[in-house]
């Protein structure tokens, strides 16, 4: 075997990659928060008894999960400022906007999915009996179903975030820097894939098992009021 | 509903057991293929970035260019058979090194780091340089003027290697020159830095894009090479005999006219 491990070339790209995961930490716990508050609406607006938004909320999810989010990042960055020349709503695309933009609107429609799943997986009695006790539709949602459903949507919200953390690595098509930019970046100019793209995982995979740390955690404390 | 289950399981099995032994199976052909070609001339794959009008670009679903057609000239000076392949510009020269691609031609100048990875051909065109390309109206005189600017470059390419020179400029790295072109012409950018025939070529294909070259700022004159693995004497000698004998007989010229010249 020829190969022999380079520890120069990890060296000295590690500046280069933790400026580049900066972005990537950012540029994530941005989407995720956003993307959260989304799936949130749009979750509740397709469950909603009212046919058009219901309707409308469905179109989105089926679009946003339907295409390649490449396809979504290049729509917003490249697509839209050439539609957008010109009106009021001129966008003069921006990599960071352009990115969490389409990073939230994509986990948006993922994080309603499984809103909606842990929202119909209550029981229908508590419904029945909050409404019993006179509270109405939104009351119910906001005291009893939603923190019930949010409990049971932990692990898989985790599984969606973990997500969205690797796909984030596609911002590489738009420019901006981020941990697997940086990383074909110091390749281009290095030429030792191995080592730079072996290191580039190392530290997304930190970066996930933080995530699921993070989850494992939220569980455990979410679940004391389980003892019955 | 167990049964269908079942069923359901051990079909996909059977499935995904089948689709592994029709793969292991055409590997299997392949390589008595290959065998049998070797006693042939065995077409030399190469590679190419074919986003860079005019040395390389896809048109009607085919490779074609300057690049393209002088290697595929020299390949018929020299006997050889020779295919086309679409990569990254990045990934040229580690495709190289590991084999996967013979030879690469994709309008790459000749420098002393990628020297020191492949071996280059004799110099096949020679470039006047990077270009400096803005928004018409945005003023800029000197290099110096960029400082602190938004740059868009190619990545891994002798632009981006300049424009890191740039005092403070914000360089945003793009996986193709029409990337960062699009970027500029979008107004997300402030300028670009890449091959001049190639950001001509864009203007000129985009006119309405309301992109200028800004003439004062020159820079080193640039050699392309095409390149083969490290160890490779034998092709490489191929080509640069190839070369010059399509330089002799006048295809060079007949190509450049053809391409440069209208």
């Amino acid at each position: 075997m020829n190969f022999e491990w380079n520890w120069d070339v990890v060296r000295y790209s590690i500046p280069s990659l933790l400026e580049g995961t900066g972005v990537t930490i950012q540029l994530t716990s941005i989407s995720v928060i956003i993307g959260t508050v989304i799936g949130l609406f749009v979750a509740l607006a397709r469950l909603s008894s009212f046919k058009p938004i219901s309707w409308l909320a469905a179109a989105y999810i089926d679009f946003l999960r339907g295409t390649p989010l490449l396809v979504q990042i290049m729509i917003i960055h490249f697509g839209v400022p050439m539609l957008s020349k010109g009106t009021f709503f001129e966008y003069v695309p921006i990599p960071f906007i352009s990115a969490v933009v389409a990073l939230s609107i994509n986990s948006g429609a993922y994080v309603a999915e499984i809103f909606r799943a842990g929202i119909q997986s209550i029981d229908k009695g508590q419904m029945e009996a909050s409404k019993a006790l006179g509270m109405n539709y939104y009351q119910s949602m906001r005291y009893v179903i939603l923190p019930q459903a949010f409990k049971i949507s932990i692990p898989p919200l985790g599984n969606e975030f973990i997500a969205l953390l690797k796909d984030s690595s596609l911002v590489l098509v738009i420019g901006l820097q981020d941990l697997m930019t940086s990383g074909k970046l110091i390749n281009g100019f290095k030429f030792r894939p191995f080592e730079i793209y072996l290191t580039v995982a190392f530290i997304y995979l930190i970066l996930t098992k933080s995530i699921s740390l993070f989850v494992d955690y939220m569980e455990r404390r979410l679940k004391t009021s389980d003892n019955r | 509903m167990k049964k269908l289950f079942k069923l359901l399981m051990v079909s996909m099995l059977i499935l995904g057991l089948s689709f592994a032994a029709i793969g292991c199976g055409s590997d299997d052909t392949a390589k008595t293929d290959d065998n049998a070609d070797k006693q042939e001339a065995k077409a030399l794959v190469v590679g190419t970035d074919a986003a860079y009008a005019p040395f390389e670009y896809q048109e009607d679903g085919k490779i074609t260019g300057f690049d393209i057609e002088l290697l595929a000239a020299i390949a018929a000076e020299e006997g050889l058979e020779v295919e086309f392949t679409n990569m990254d510009f990045g990934g040229l020269i580690p495709a190289l090194q590991t084999g996967s691609i013979d030879v690469l031609i994709s309008a790459m100048t000749i420098t002393e780091d990628r020297a020191k990875e492949v071996t280059f051909s004799d110099s096949y065109f020679r470039v006047e340089g990077q270009a400096v390309v803005v928004k018409e109206g945005f003023a800029v005189e000197k290099l110096e003027d960029l400082e602190g600017k938004k740059v868009g470059v190619q990545m891994s390419t002798t632009g981006h290697i300049l424009a890191e020179d740039i005092k403070d400029a914000k360089i945003e790295a793009f996986p193709t020159t029409p990337d960062a072109m699009m970027s500029l012409a979008n107004g997300s950018i402030d300028a670009v830095m890449a091959d001049s025939p190639v950001v001509a070529k864009w203007i000129e294909n985009n006119p309405d894009s309301g992109l200028v070259v800004i003439e004062s700022i020159k820079f080193d004159a640039e050699e392309y090479g095409m390149a083969v693995a490290k160890d490779n004497t034998e092709l490489i000698e191929k080509i640069n005999s190839g070369l010059a004998k399509v330089k002799a007989n006048g295809k060079y010229d007949e190509l450049y006219k053809k391409y440069f010249e209208q």
